[in-house]
């Protein structure tokens, strides 16, 4: 006992420098990659870095850095996405709170978040084999597309989305279902006229929620989207932030420009996903 | 009125049965076509072919895998249990508390790809790892942190408040309260926290790209070395066109160490009840 007494002041503070060491992880990511990408800052400027329309990294007739186009493919892709996966994530949401006896529920829940674990790589895979093939078989030119790219991110996003609506649209069932029984109304007008409305607010964050993730996501779109940085039309060719990162970074020399520049429009991907999570906070401490 | 609930009612089933039939699809489709590349060869073997992955197998791929999985599993584990306990049991300050949850937060919001980059500049560069299984197994387990960040703390959270208090009024100390009591209590979901982790990082591609994974590598368990890794031999093998038949088989194994580390978080946490 004695032992224990002597080391407990020790062990707070092992706990204590583990804690900061976490602390202190987050604020060297952010200096890293901001350290990477000061030069770019400095010799192209915020502006024309976030303005600028064209991407051309390594090319004899000068250099242009410039991503525009391939903020607004992410930004294009991810509303594709969020689109495609609202009607099916609220109607899932629907199906496992106020369908389901809590039992079947209980058991399909973890069912659906394996959605969420399949590694993102195989979601590419299925996306080339299955939805670009499909796409070409309907005898479209190429069949990697921004909407490809959507469907797949949906698809991946889907999770997300139902477990924020599932277990709001649960609770309100949970607190509105004697009443309206007692009241004598269908368990479907239930559904309709008190639950859909009451779940509004925890579906404007589940679709801000999936934003944020849908935008960091790599691997998955990057595979199906065509990777060429021009700005994005639904049937045509574009490339996120991530995938361009993901596939330039082996080219960039370290030090270079469009080292930097690739360092740069990851800061500024890190940023729009950090402001996504600030206004689902303010949301959630407005609304819940 | 009858018209809005109906609609309604076929849009629920409609979307839950299809959320149920994309999970048994994606399983279905990779178990189905995957099952007949898979023998011992392509287990056992190095990658071989004029073409390299064509031929042989994706042995180094599996060791590389798990060896940086399993160094950011140990990682983030005890970084998690340690924050978790000094979240949950050393932090009075509610305003402390609350930043460093948002902290965590935001690091579960950094995206992979960006943690790549980090990983690449700061294990790779500044610290003089080099491309290697350890710089990998660093860059995943600063991903996997706040997953098994959030996952332990909340089971702390719902340790029974009635037995630490009896433990503290016993004179006890409280490291050896959280040592003996908290602790064992708390295993079952730890160790779920952290087999649900490992299967998120056997799986991520992004942040290994640019750390530790390489095209071909030796059968070796040497953490000081670049490796193959199954998710980033599945994605070359597919995009440089090398071939599909193997990237069946690589995938088929993905899925299998997913589908095994789902199948036993689940019987850990309902072990618990």
């Amino acid at each position: 006992m004695l032992f224990w007494k002597k080391y407990d002041k020790i062990f707070a503070d092992i706990l204590k420098i583990a804690a900061l060491v976490s602390f202190f992880m987050i604020s060297f990511i952010i200096i890293f990659i901001l350290k990477e990408s000061l030069p770019l800052f400095k010799e192209i400027g915020l502006k024309e870095f976030i303005l600028g329309r064209r991407w051309k990294p390594v090319s004899v007739s000068g250099q242009y850095l410039g991503i525009l186009p391939i903020i607004s493919a992410t930004l294009y892709v991810s509303f594709t996405a969020v689109f495609i996966t609202l009607p099916v994530g609220i109607g899932c949401s629907i199906f496992l709170s106020c369908v389901l006896p809590l039992k079947i529920r209980n058991i399909l829940k973890p069912y659906v978040d394996i959605l969420a674990g399949v590694p993102s790589v195989i979601y590419g895979f299925m996306g080339l084999v299955v939805l670009v093939k499909f796409f070409e078989n309907m005898g479209m030119a190429t069949g990697e597309t921004v909407l490809a790219g959507g469907i797949l991110l949906s698809i991946m996003i889907l999770p997300f989305m139902i477990s924020v609506c599932e277990e709001n649209m649960g609770e309100t069932r949970k607190r509105y279902e004697k009443i309206s029984e007692a009241m004598g109304v269908s368990k479907w007008y239930m559904v309709s006229e008190i639950i859909l409305p009451l779940s509004l607010k925890s579906i404007i964050i589940s679709i801000i929620l999936s934003l944020g993730r849908a935008m960091g996501e790599t691997m998955a779109v990057m595979m199906v989207i065509g990777n060429a940085p021009i700005f994005p039309k639904l049937m045509g060719k574009a490339q996120t932030i991530s995938s361009l990162i993901a596939l330039e970074m082996g080219m960039a020399e370290v030090g270079s420009l469009h080292y930097s520049a690739l360092f740069a429009s990851g800061f500024i991907l890190m940023m729009m996903i950090f402001c996504t999570n600030i206004f689902i906070n303010y949301l959630k401490k407005k609304f819940l | 009125m009858r018209l809005k609930e109906n609609i309604i009612r076929i849009w629920a089933y409609g979307s839950g049965l299809l959320v149920i039939f994309l999970v048994f699809y994606i399983f279905g489709y990779i178990f189905w076509k995957g099952y007949n590349s898979i023998n011992w060869e392509f287990i056992t073997d190095v990658p071989k072919g004029m073409i390299l992955g064509t031929e042989g197998g994706i042995a180094p791929a599996i060791i590389g895998s798990f060896l940086s999985t399993s160094i950011a599993c140990a990682i983030a584990g005890i970084f998690g249990i340690c924050t978790g306990i000094h979240l949950e049991f050393y932090t009075e300050n509610k305003k402390i508390k609350a930043m460093i949850q948002t902290i965590v937060q935001c690091m579960g919001g950094v995206p992979s790809i960006v943690l790549g980059l980090f990983g690449y500049t700061m294990f790779v560069l500044h610290l003089g790892l080099g491309r290697s299984v350890i710089s990998g197994g660093l860059t995943l387990g600063i991903m996997i942190f706040p997953v098994v960040e959030t996952r332990i703390e909340k089971a702390f959270k719902e340790v029974d408040e009635n037995l630490i208090k009896a433990s503290y009024s016993m004179g006890i100390s409280k490291a050896y309260t959280i040592v003996k009591i908290v602790i064992p209590l708390c295993r079952d979901r730890i160790i779920s926290a952290l087999i649900l982790a490992f299967g998120y990082a056997v799986g991520a591609t992004a942040p290994i790209m640019f750390c530790m994974a390489v095209i071909n590598s030796p059968v070796s368990f040497n953490i000081t070395k670049p490796s193959m890794s199954l998710s980033y031999h599945l994605y070359i093998l597919l995009t440089q066109g090398i071939s599909t038949e193997k990237a069946y088989g690589t995938a088929f194994v993905l899925m299998l160490v997913l589908l095994s580390v789902i199948i036993l978080s689940q019987i850990l946490l309902r072990k618990r009840k």
